[in-house]
């Protein structure tokens, strides 16, 4: 669709500024980490980029990552690329219901097939052949199969879309999967995870491809790089205080007010790949470990399973009752092993001892 | 045909052989060391006990004590996979086969070694290097020691600096379930290996007492003491 201008216009008359709108595209710079010139070139390239068509499907989720995509504050340039593309299909947003919104999907699906967006949210149930989830008759599968498998690219928005997330972790009661698994060979996946995922990253994320006509590179977990590149401890604003072994002991204690490191308290940042202490959230205002709370490592894959007990350094072994832990079974077991080492050297002796006038004394204590 | 040896080797009849060859002692007092620093620092990161005050830019405690527990681990690592190429390079008591039993012999020698360790039997039965049941034993030690490798190389990959080679050991995350699983694994490994220090020290004494061949002495000086007629069945066996 040749629609040049579109943004212009839309900028116009929503009353912004030509320089929030390079300021706009100078974040994104940033956060693609593109040296500052680029952000001039992304502005240009910005406004004479066709505008992509997107459609956005609602699986088992909670319209968290539609809340921080929405960012219901002052309206930004983010909001209105992300708001003002063609956003065909959007169940919380959209005003059409029924029928009629129904066949805007399929219209969207059918007269673009192969070069809409397909962004999907919440995980896929596949126990019960899909019953979990429906909408308009079909199952969270069969629609995800057939928007996805029709798209340019599908962004699995969210972790229980990128891996399943809450609806998937143990016990898992309606066999939910992640997208990428439940459609598997999907052209173009990407993964945006975190609970929610940073609107900014999904912003960046459509920038560049709108932008660089192509999609940005991903890691093992297909996740952009430039937003899941680095581990949240490496670039924490505490890290200072886990070098030099200064940490919080307690909630509220001293070190807790002089803001020493949360590591202790069960902080997962050492083991979670995103950009949140650069990005931040609610618009740069503040993220989780700057006020005080770690991070419970929600980009990751299993972060239910895994990361609990949230406040506390190690998962729980399966199998074993909350409140124990692994030192107090290590440390049970090293001195079992003793023990019974100790035991077999004094039975040992007290044979020797008994046994010594025999001479030869095979199997006589074996009975 | 299992000479008792419930009393010291005569002088006479005892004949020095040279068991642990230097690489084998010195890779495995490496591998003793190591441990000891990695788990008193493994230890420390896992539960900084240690309570630091005053300004962060003046101390740096995790941080010295990573640096330690990391390049423990490149001679744990070295150690251990020396010595796995030694198996295959070394004397008949450093061979991979004296850790997986292979042969009808061994598997016998592990029967009755078990039938001694559980009192069933005065005497151990008569071997050289290890028994074959604690051969077998250390094979799962060397597995629980790779794991180790593993789950710390994948620790350590995303830490290292950017354009370091050892950002490439990142693969190995998935494979142990993701880095808190693999976090939780490297600390029940440093426990397993604990637990089976003391089992190897008391297991070193007791053989060393009840067949006095220097069992003890040997990892210093790479000799122990034995009868013709022990020497005679092991090279039979090699022979076979």
């Amino acid at each position: 669709m040749g629609n040049h201008g579109w943004l212009t216009r839309e900028l116009k008359a929503r009353g912004v500024s030509r320089r929030e709108f390079v300021k706009f595209c100078a974040s994104m710079a940033a956060i693609l980490a593109l040296p500052p010139p680029v952000a001039a070139k992304l502005a240009d390239t910005i406004e004479k980029a066709e505008k992509p068509t997107l459609v956005w499907l609602e699986f088992q989720d909670c319209a968290g990552n539609t809340e921080s995509f929405l960012r219901a504050s002052r309206p930004t340039v983010a909001e209105i690329i992300l708001e003002k593309i063609s956003l065909n299909y959007h169940e919380t947003v959209m005003a059409a219901a029924g029928h009629q919104a129904e066949d805007a999907l399929y219209k969207t699906v059918k007269d673009h097939a192969g070069k809409y967006i397909a962004a999907v949210e919440g995980s896929i149930p596949t126990g019960a052949d899909g019953a979990y989830c429906t909408v308009g008759g079909k199952s969270a599968l069969q629609i995800a199969r057939e928007v996805c498998g029709n798209a340019a690219a599908t962004i699995a928005i969210g972790t229980c879309a990128a891996f399943g997330g809450i609806p998937a972790a143990s016990p898992n009661p309606t066999g939910a999967v992640a997208v990428g698994d439940a459609v598997p060979g999907l052209k173009n996946l990407i993964n945006v995870s975190a609970c929610p995922a940073n609107a900014e990253n999904i912003t960046a994320l459509l920038v560049y491809y709108m932008t660089m006509k192509q999609w940005p590179p991903l890691d093992q977990y297909r996740r952009p790089l430039f937003a899941y590149g680095k581990l949240i401890h490496d670039n924490c604003e505490r890290r200072a205080h886990f070098d030099a072994g200064q940490y919080v002991e307690a909630w509220g204690d001293e070190e807790h007010r002089h803001g020493y490191c949360l590591y202790k308290m069960g902080c997962k940042g050492p083991v979670t790949f995103q950009n949140c202490p650069v990005v931040r959230w609610n618009e740069g205002t503040n993220w989780p470990i700057g006020c005080g709370h770690p991070c419970v490592g929600c980009a990751e894959p299993n972060f239910w399973d895994k990361m609990t007990p949230f406040y506390r350094h190690l998962e729980n072994i399966p199998g074993f009752a909350v409140g124990t832990n692994v030192d107090k079974v290590g440390l049970g077991l090293t001195a079992a092993v003793g023990a019974a080492f100790a035991a077999h050297g004094a039975i040992e002796i007290a044979k020797r001892k008994l046994g010594s006038g025999s001479g030869q004394s095979e199997g006589k204590k074996g009975e | 045909m299992s000479a008792a040896l419930a009393r010291p080797i005569p002088e006479s009849r005892r004949i020095r052989v040279r068991v642990w060859e230097l690489p084998v002692r010195i890779a495995h007092w490496c591998i003793v060391f190591s441990i000891l620093v990695l788990a008193a620092t493994g230890f420390y990161i896992g539960h900084p006990f240690i309570s630091v005050s005053g300004m962060a830019r003046d101390h740096f405690v995790m941080g010295t004590i990573k640096v330690i527990h990391f390049y423990a681990a490149i001679v744990f690592t070295l150690a251990v996979l020396s010595r796995l190429v030694w198996m295959f390079m070394g004397n008949r008591y450093a061979r991979w086969n004296q850790f997986i039993p292979t042969s009808r012999r061994r598997l016998h020698n592990m029967y009755e070694s078990l039938r001694f360790y559980l009192f069933i039997r005065r005497d151990p039965p008569p071997v050289i290097g290890h028994n074959a049941l604690a051969g077998a034993a250390y094979s799962v030690i060397y597995g629980i020691c790779l794991v180790m490798i593993g789950t710390g190389l994948a620790m350590y990959a995303p830490q290292a600096p950017v354009g370091s080679p050892m950002r490439w050991f990142a693969f190995l995350i998935p494979f142990f379930g993701g880095l808190p699983t693999a976090r939780l694994i490297h600390h029940i490994g440093m426990w397993l290996l604990l637990a089976f220090m003391v089992h190897h020290v008391y297991s070193s004494i007791l053989v060393s007492a009840v067949e006095h061949n220097a069992t003890i002495e040997s990892i210093v000086s790479g000799n122990k003491f034995v009868t013709p007629e022990t020497l005679a069945e092991e090279s039979e066996e090699s022979d076979a």
